[in-house]
């Protein structure tokens, strides 16, 4: 009698499972498992004893691991996570209100992010600069209320030079025409002038003016207002800067000079004093005098720089100067502010996996080495 | 008697269920006591033939339960059967007294132990089939014991041997050709 052939795979299955035999070969070898499963083998009693007296009788509780279908849930939890706290995050920060004429007034104390995203910066010891963009919906109600401000200016009684840029949008040409001719009123009526108009309407209806005005530094405050209720207040930058130490500065340096003149003339009023002497005290008194000159003409126009404010007005019609961040809506501003949040966390997330990757890799090489090892050493152990 | 050194138990040792025994996720926790007593013939059987020496079987067996009674708590009835558990920690513990039998035949140059000369396989194995058994390799001869003594199912021996389905069912298929060759032999 020889050996079977081979059964295939779903037949051997099949009859381990009790399918009955339908060749000769499989019926040998239903025989030969027939023949396996009778034989009988019970463990030793001493071995059973031996066994069943460590097993304590009582059930234990059992531990239930974390089944590997866990990370089908933890995996979306934790992109679930990551974009609440993104939508939790455009909520708090995206839910600030947009600048407005209410704000205006407050512009002194608004945050940068009221002020069009961009903060107030110090460019120099000096220097204080600040920028953003609101839209006035109602710009009477803006030229009709003086204490409105548009930036932090003022309120101080060092000496100050404000220079100040507005881009400011109406409608039409025909607005475009009164609202220069408004500026200019508003700056005589407060005191100043206009330096240079450029009015420029050029064909398809649109238009641009470009307004210099001077006015007092007391007013600007006032000056600003009211400009910027012309018509949709675009863009706006404020620069001030300190001058008081400069004119402490000048101040000192006159005040030299005219006590080294003084003692100059006391010197030169000695008869006694020797010819050629006398015409070297003359030139430094000459030379004294005329840097007098010079010191006083700075501080004169240091004091007139910081008197009057520089105030460089836009009025356009053209609706590509506005700021397309200062369209934005609520909803818009809070998705914006939740997907830079995301990001945020997509990039921590690159990062730390860039760090990791590396050790993951080494590690999982490792384990594979490893399990391959085990596995060749088993085969060796159980082919032997 | 310990042999063999200690080694973790293998965590996936149950994560396929067997029809044949698997106990439901909703049904009452069995306590250690209880499955070693119902399982504890089935493991000695396995190990009986895997290392074809029932003395050795015998101290496997009892390493074995002292194993799976110190992990019993990280055991998931939910993701296996207890037999399959037990027969994946006794094949560990017999891997390792393989291990140090092949260390110990180096040391010595011969095996202390001649598996032709041990005490029979199984009672009621005609004497044929129990020398054509013993010709086995120890890896045919421990997926036969899985597959037709312990009636595993082809999921679960193969998680117990930690190879695929395919290469135990063809393991199985090849062990029992052989085991029929050695038998015509003994035979003839």
């Amino acid at each position: 009698m020889s050996a079977s052939n081979a059964i295939g795979h779903e037949r051997l299955e099949a009859l381990l499972a009790g399918d009955a035999p339908r060749t000769s070969d499989e019926t040998r070898r239903v025989a030969l498992l027939a023949q396996l499963r009778d034989a009988t083998l019970s463990a030793p009693e001493a071995l059973r004893s031996r066994v069943l007296a460590t097993a304590p009788s009582r059930s234990r509780a059992f531990v239930r691991r974390p089944s590997r279908r866990l990370v089908f849930v933890v995996i979306p939890a934790a992109f679930a996570l990551a974009a609440t706290a993104a939508i939790v995050h455009g909520l708090t920060t995206g839910s600030s209100r947009p600048v407005s004429d209410g704000l205006i007034a407050d512009a002194p104390h608004a945050t940068a992010g009221q002020l069009g995203k961009v903060p107030p910066t110090f460019s120099g010891a000096n220097t204080v600069t600040g920028s953003g963009g609101v839209r006035s919906a109602a710009p009477q109600a803006a030229i009709a209320s003086p204490q409105t401000t548009l930036a932090p200016v003022g309120g101080t009684s060092r000496l100050q030079h404000t220079d100040a840029s507005l881009q400011v949008r109406v409608s039409d040409v025909e607005h475009l025409s009164s609202a220069t001719r408004a500026a200019t009123r508003i700056a005589t009526s407060l005191g100043g002038y206009a330096q240079s108009v450029d009015y420029t309407t050029p064909q398809g209806g649109n238009g641009t003016a470009f307004i210099e005005l001077r006015v007092p530094a007391q007013n600007v405050q006032r000056a600003l207002a009211q400009l910027a209720g012309l018509g949709t207040l675009v863009s706006q930058h404020v620069s001030v800067q300190d001058l008081q130490h400069t004119l402490q500065v000048q101040s000192e340096q006159i005040g030299q000079l005219r006590r080294r003149i003084a003692a100059l003339q006391q010197a030169l009023a000695d008869r006694s004093l020797p010819d050629a002497q006398r015409v070297l005290l003359q030139i430094k008194l000459a030379e004294s005098k005329r840097a007098l000159a010079q010191r006083l003409n700075a501080r004169t126009g240091t004091v007139t720089a910081g008197t009057t404010a520089r105030i460089s007005l836009v009025v356009s019609t053209e609706k590509s100067v506005v700021t397309p961040a200062h369209k934005r809506g609520h909803m818009s501003r809070m998705l914006h502010s939740a997907l830079g949040f995301l990001g945020v966390e997509a990039m921590v997330a690159l990062y730390a996996l860039i760090v990791i990757s590396p050790f993951a890799v080494l590690a999982g090489l490792a384990w594979a080495l490893a399990r391959a090892r085990r596995r060749r050493d088993e085969k060796r152990l159980l082919t032997a | 008697m310990t042999i063999g050194r200690r080694r973790a138990v293998p965590e996936d040792v149950n994560a396929v269920s067997t029809p044949l025994d698997a106990p439901s996720a909703r049904t009452a926790q069995p306590g250690f006591a209880d499955v070693a007593a119902d399982q504890l013939d089935a493991v000695f059987r396995y190990l009986v033939f895997l290392t074809g020496d029932r003395s050795a079987a015998e101290d496997l067996t009892a390493e074995t339960f002292e194993k799976a009674f110190r992990t019993w708590r990280r055991f998931d009835p939910r993701r296996g059967s207890p037999r399959t558990w037990l027969c994946q920690i006794a094949r560990t513990t017999a891997i390792d007294w393989f291990r140090a039998e092949a260390r110990r035949k180096r040391r010595e140059e011969t095996y202390s132990r001649d598996f032709g000369q041990a005490s029979e396989l199984m009672d009621g194995l005609p004497g044929p089939l129990e020398q054509a058994v013993r010709e086995l390799s120890p890896a045919e001869r421990e997926v036969v014991a899985l597959r037709v003594l312990l009636e595993l199912d082809g999921p679960s021996a193969a998680r117990v041997l930690g190879i695929s389905q395919t290469a135990c069912s063809t393991r199985l298929s090849r062990a029992l050709k052989n085991l029929e060759e050695r038998i015509d032999d003994v035979r003839e």
